[in-house]
């Protein structure tokens, strides 16, 4: 599809628009989920909770990189965020012992509509998309 | 928190989210029946609020109360984020910004209904 509004870099608007609210959205999810998780029973699964915190944070990362436009922090978040949902998807399969509590990325996010799963491919092809563009 | 009021939340969401992906698909930026969408979707997420603060002081106690409480203040700034954002957002994709926290409000009221059925002892 022809786009006529991209005039200016990375996600500051346009199309990277959608991508940062759902990348907001999920900072929030996640950040407020590990909050409440760490605050009131950290003890019961401590390695599972401090992964939310982690994805929370790379969420967090990511949303205000895209939004900015700094195009390689982004880029860092975005592949960590993949490699997470990947790994901790497989290990939570394979050993779900290791994983009593859900995180965001168990499973490969199937608690979130495997958005978690599908949010850093749709990441990642954009910002190759917009890799012409003069970044910021 | 009533079925009534969680299918109530959840149609008006889905509605705003249409409505704000049409507005995209249309080329076109956000019009009063966005903001009135919103404004309707806000009213009943207010709604819930204060009859789940009302249901708390009586006493009664989601399992997760934390965790409840988290969602419940989350979903009233949702759509009050999406439509400052989408207001400043020039282009034809502030109707997906406002799409996307109908979204986010929509599956968020069934978590929240979850929520409040586990009661707790």
């Amino acid at each position: 599809m022809a786009e006529t509004t991209e005039e200016r870099p990375a996600a500051a608007g346009g199309p990277g628009r959608a991508l940062v609210a759902v990348y907001g959205v999920f900072a929030l999810a996640a950040g407020a989920r590990a909050v409440v998780q760490l605050s009131t029973r950290f003890a019961e699964a401590p390695v599972a909770y401090l992964l939310s915190a982690l994805a929370a944070a790379v969420y967090v990362v990511a949303t205000v990189a895209l939004a900015r436009g700094g195009r390689r922090t982004a880029l860092v978040a975005i592949s960590v965020e993949l490699v997470g949902v990947l790994v901790v998807g497989t290990l939570s399969l394979l050993e779900p012992a290791a994983f009593p509590d859900e995180t965001v990325w168990s499973t490969y996010g199937r608690g979130y509509l495997f958005i978690p799963l599908v949010l850093p491919v749709l990441g990642l092809l954009f910002l190759r998309r917009t890799a012409h563009a003069p970044s910021r | 928190m009533t079925p009534v009021l969680v299918v109530a939340v959840t149609v008006t969401a889905v509605l705003l989210a249409l409505a704000g992906v049409a507005s995209t698909l249309a080329r076109r930026r956000i019009g009063l029946l966005h903001l009135g969408g919103a404004a309707l979707l806000e009213a009943l997420l207010l709604v819930q609020a204060v009859l789940a603060v009302v249901l708390l002081a009586r006493g009664e106690r989601p399992a997760d109360t934390p965790t409840f409480l988290g969602y419940l203040a989350g979903i009233v700034l949702l759509p009050v984020a999406g439509v400052l954002w989408a207001r400043t957002e020039p282009t034809r994709w502030a109707g997906t910004v406002l799409a996307v926290a109908a979204g986010a409000v929509g599956v968020m009221v069934w978590r929240l209904q979850q929520l409040w059925e586990a009661t707790g002892g």
